[in-house]
């Protein structure tokens, strides 16, 4: 399993930190929401809170663990952004880990929801996506690329 | 079992069949059997297991029903796996044990006599002697009685007691998120003034208790139970907070349910029971109705179809005529257990169960019958519910 970088793993922490995941359906549309139950575990892999069994994200996550096919994350805050591709691991439906989410969710703005399962996300590549770092990439590879002549006029 | 796929087999010729499923069904076709490292650690009765993508498996201990090729489970890197013939297939682990294990009711019966667990459902059986079974009208498949008879050697008795029984659901309620739906089945008994008015008000008893610890009429629960009249339907539904009816017509074709279901049919019938399930659709809903089927008996010797597409094609009429009319026919995997009458004959191929747990679904999903109740979380026992996770 790869490792987090410092800094991904320092947002992830954050409240505030903006925490998206992308699957997609049989028919290769993709679906993106918003999981900010999404923290790291101890073990390097991510895991969230999945409110509704009869979700799309739940019968994509189902269709990516049944027939590997990988998913997306992303996780931004401010200029800071990172995109995970990774693979479901495992679907929680009890337990220890389970618990513990329920109890979070169930506690949030004074009675939350009443998740139904916790997925566990095994991060396959990750890919720093903050803007200087994408623009430094570029500029590296293909140097005189993606650039207007008026940009290098003297 | 020779000749027929494996597993690694059946995965490399039904792509588009998800290999958890396609595991969990041969589990239950070949059995398992736990090593001696596992059951020196979690016991001889661990309970259920569950794989790694949440799909339950609810099997009993190969060694119990002298499965002739079963599957191992051992340690593996620190956790469990599934082995067969010493290759490692798959991870998996026992569901927990609820917190209310170990505790006792006020009138001091253990709670886990009362109610048993899978990885989100609460077991209540109420009566564990089927009346079926005096003078020989037992189902040919089943051994309740059989084990019955130990549960008496062990004191355990054959009726619980309604307050036990609300005591340890309300202990169960306790710990946050550990079920989501309970159930109740037991024998059948058709005592009473109108056949089975005994085992109804059994039930109504009982659904009563359990609807005391619930701040809503009514609340996510099952019954698996005989065939009702419309009569007794009534009485059930107003009478309780279940949400879910659930009479097992075991096998579709009216003759082979005569043969294998000889107490069902003499004192209900086949028309009677399928105008049972299609009259509780009006008041349960549509889904809310459900009938199992021991897929594979279908097939058993001597008067068994002879064929697995004869098989087949029988059941998927039924399950669509059903799903016609709002009822939905879900399929155990039949397992020829001491004690039954069918002890020693053989079961469908694995490739059988792959086929009628996708035609069971197809037809569900086509006249739009879901089924809550009994997906793989509110039951967990079926191949063809757990594609619905897809949906």
């Amino acid at each position: 399993m790869i490792t987090l970088p410092e800094e991904l793993k320092n947002i992830l922490e954050k409240k505030e930190t903006v925490k998206i995941l992308g699957t997609s359906d049989k028919n290769g549309v993709p679906h993106v929401v918003l999981k900010d139950s999404m923290k790291l575990l101890d073990d390097g892999t991510l895991a969230y809170a999945e409110e509704f069994d009869s979700s799309k994200t739940s019968s994509n996550m189902v269709r990516s663990i049944w027939f590997d096919k990988l998913i997306s994350v992303n996780i931004a805050n401010g200029d800071t952004s990172y995109q995970i591709t990774g693979k479901p691991l495992r679907c929680l439906i009890t337990g220890k880990i389970f618990q513990q989410f329920l109890m979070s969710e169930r506690k949030r703005d004074g009675g939350g929801p009443d998740i139904q399962a916790v997925w566990i996300i095994e991060p396959l590549e990750i890919k720093n996506q903050s803007r200087k770092a994408r623009r430094d990439e570029e500029t590296k590879k293909y140097p005189l690329y993606n650039t207007h002549l008026d940009m290098l006029k003297k | 079992m020779n000749n027929e796929l494996t597993y690694q087999e059946a995965v490399q010729k039904y792509l588009h069949f998800p290999r958890f499923i396609i595991l969990k069904l041969d589990l239950y076709r070949r059995g398992t059997i736990y090593s001696d490292a596992v059951e020196k650690e979690y016991g001889e009765f661990p309970g259920p297991m569950i794989l790694r993508d949440g799909t339950s498996v609810v099997t009993a201990p190969a060694k119990k029903t002298n499965k002739k090729d079963p599957y191992t489970v051992d340690f593996h890197n620190g956790s469990l796996g599934i082995f067969y013939h010493g290759e490692y297939i798959e991870e998996i682990a026992f569901s927990p044990k609820p917190a209310f294990y170990g505790k006792k009711t006020s009138l001091g019966t253990p709670m886990e006599k009362i109610g048993m667990f899978r990885p989100q459902r609460l077991d209540i059986w109420p009566y564990r002697f089927c009346h079926y079974w005096k003078g020989g009208y037992q189902c040919k498949f089943c051994s309740i009685n059989v084990i019955a008879k130990n549960r008496l050697k062990m004191e355990q008795g054959m009726e619980l007691d309604p307050k036990d029984i609300s005591e340890t659901v309300a202990e169960a309620l306790k710990e946050p998120g550990r079920f989501s739906i309970i159930t109740l089945t037991g024998g059948a008994d058709y005592e009473g003034a109108e056949p089975f008015d005994s085992e109804l008000n059994r039930y109504i008893k009982v659904l009563q208790a359990i609807g005391e610890n619930f701040s809503s009429k009514r609340f996510p629960s099952q019954l698996v139970c005989c065939a009702m009249s419309k009569k007794q339907l009534k009485r059930l539904y107003n009478e309780t907070g279940i949400l879910s009816y659930c009479p097992d017509i075991e096998v579709w074709d009216r003759e082979k349910f005569s043969w294998i279901c000889p107490g069902k049919d003499k004192y209900v019938g086949w028309d009677n029971w399928v105008k049972s399930m299609i009259d509780a659709v009006e008041l349960f809903g549509p889904g809310n109705v459900c009938t199992n089927i021991v897929a594979g008996c279908e097939m058993a010797e001597p008067h068994g179809f002879r064929t697995e597409d004869e098989a087949l094609n029988s059941t998927l009429e039924g399950a669509e005529f059903l799903a016609k009319n709002g009822v939905a026919m879900l399929a155990l995997v039949w397992s020829p257990s001491r004690g039954s009458a069918f002890y020693g004959q053989k079961q469908p191929s694995l490739g059988y169960y792959l086929r009628l747990a996708q035609g069971l679904h197809d037809i569900r999903a086509s006249y739009g019958v879901r089924v809550n109740t009994d997906d793989y979380k509110h039951c967990g026992n079926h191949g063809d519910s757990d594609l619905a996770r897809l949906d």
